[in-house]
């Protein structure tokens, strides 16, 4: 076969396996470009920050500094994945906050994206701004990917 | 937006990597092979009386290209959406408009499958394409669907099996971006390997990768690519009407819904071919083949109508 040919086709796939097309994270999450499927980036992110929508941070009122967290629920820094992962909820009997691999059934998921079966209202409390789609699936990602303290 | 580092120096590559002379055929001059075969300027057997009176009126001296003949087992460039082994001939082109309408034919009873007149009263997936042959045995096409994917695509042909080659096999690359092409680009790659069966029609295997099928972002996601195996067939019922077959089954990677499956009667007349078929998606490019089907029970009836200049 000719070489010109067969330099050809090589560089070709060559050229296709560079190409790496994928979408940018920082598109999906919006106000929070920086949020990744890490514990560490959504405690930064979403439990610590009120971002640029205007969605409120969660540590105002789940926070034992100065009061007793809402809900039972402490997500201050170092604080937070030992009240989340694997535990009760204490507004919901039988349900728990996250089950690690399954977002569907966590119910973290359930009062953030305000399911008719949650108990009590839709987090963040008010009436919005709520979590976006993609900050939603980036926590569901965490989720899934077992909830680790990444 | 995406970062797409090379998917240009994909297409130049197929474009213009390799010399015109690599691409044709030793033999292309000599009789045998391709005895069969229809060619301008020859007399046409009575198969294709259209073809033969499209081209009564054409005084110029006939081409000595075997790609400008018709092989009556090989009709046109795709299938229902997967590409065939056909050879463009340099310099020529062909059109191809499809459409799929988006009603499910087995929504509600026969009578509303009446009223909405088997779904060409709802809304369509509509395409069109164009394909030109840049080399002997190489062209290049793009192909836009009205939700704004844009793809474009080349396929360079390696071996001929009319010449004497057991199969027929081409190369193929592609890249289709939604939003105008501005989006979530999906490179694609693949080969296309064809077997006719004498007098009966043609099968085809076509295993292709393609890239950044998800449209999540791959920190999000499993799977960003999918590897696909079309199995395809055009089935010569009549001299020159063909049963038309594919399944897209996904073997590896990202999966959703279900795998695309087509099937399609189509007609071929003189240099157009007309197509009815029913899909059990939408998809044309091969992003959305590898994307699927949409439901396993859901089906839909679509057309095609394609054109060769030349």
């Amino acid at each position: 076969m000719d070489m010109r040919i067969t330099l050809g086709g090589t560089a070709l796939v060559l050229a296709l396996a560079l190409a790496g097309c994928d979408e940018k994270l920082s598109d999906l999450t919006g106000p929070t470009p920086n949020l990744e499927p890490t514990f560490s980036s959504i405690q930064k992110e979403i439990f610590d920050t009120t971002d640029a929508s205007g969605r409120l941070l969660c540590t105002g009122c789940h926070s034992n500094v100065g009061r007793n967290p809402s809900g039972g629920l402490n997500l201050l820094a170092g604080a937070s994945r030992a009240s989340l992962v694997g535990v009760a909820s204490t507004g919901k009997p039988g349900a728990v906050r996250i089950i690690p691999g399954d977002p569907e059934n966590s119910y973290i998921i359930h009062k953030l994206e305000g399911r008719s079966t949650i108990a009590g209202t839709r987090m963040p409390r008010g009436n919005g701004p709520y979590l976006t789609d993609g900050q939603m699936l980036v926590i569901k990602r965490w989720i899934s990917n077992g909830a680790p303290n990444n | 937006m995406v970062k797409c580092r090379s998917f240009v120096l994909l297409f130049t590559l197929l474009a213009f990597g390799v010399p015109a002379s690599a691409a044709e055929p030793a033999d292309a001059a000599k009789p045998g092979p391709n005895a069969g075969l229809l060619r301008l300027g020859s007399p046409a057997p009575p198969v294709f009386p259209s073809l033969r009176a499209a081209r009564q009126g054409q005084a110029a001296a006939p081409e000595d290209d075997p790609d400008l003949d018709v092989d009556p087992l090989q009709t046109d460039f795709t299938l229902i959406t997967l590409p065939t082994t056909l050879r463009m001939p340099r310099g020529k082109s062909a059109f191809r408009v499809t459409h799929r309408f988006t009603r499910p034919l087995g929504q509600g009873d026969f009578g509303n499958l009446l009223e909405d007149f088997f779904g060409i009263d709802s809304g369509a997936v509509i395409g069109l394409e164009y394909r030109v042959g840049i080399m002997r045995g190489a062209h290049a096409g793009i192909r836009r669907t009205n939700d704004r994917t844009i793809e474009f695509f080349t396929e360079y042909n390696v071996l001929q099996e009319r010449d004497s080659k057991p199969v027929g096999l081409s190369v193929l690359a592609s890249i289709d971006g939604t939003n105008n092409f501005r989006d979530s680009y999906t490179p694609g790659l693949g080969v296309v390997v064809s077997r006719s069966l004498p007098g009966a029609g043609t099968v085809y295997i076509e295993p292709i990768w393609v890239n950044n099928s998800n449209p999540l972002p791959s920190e999000l996601a499993d799977d960003n690519n999918t590897f696909l195996l079309g199995l395809g067939t055009r089935l010569r019922l009549r001299p020159s009407v063909y049963l038309v077959g594919e399944i897209v089954p996904r073997v590896a990677g990202y999966d959703p819904g279900v795998n695309h499956a087509s099937l399609a009667v189509e007609k071929l007349l003189g240099l157009h071919v007309f197509q009815f078929n029913f899909s059990n998606g939408f998809g044309t490019t091969t992003g959305q083949v590898a994307r699927g089907g949409t439901a396993s029970d859901d089906w839909y009836l679509g057309f095609s109508i394609s054109r060769k200049f030349f």
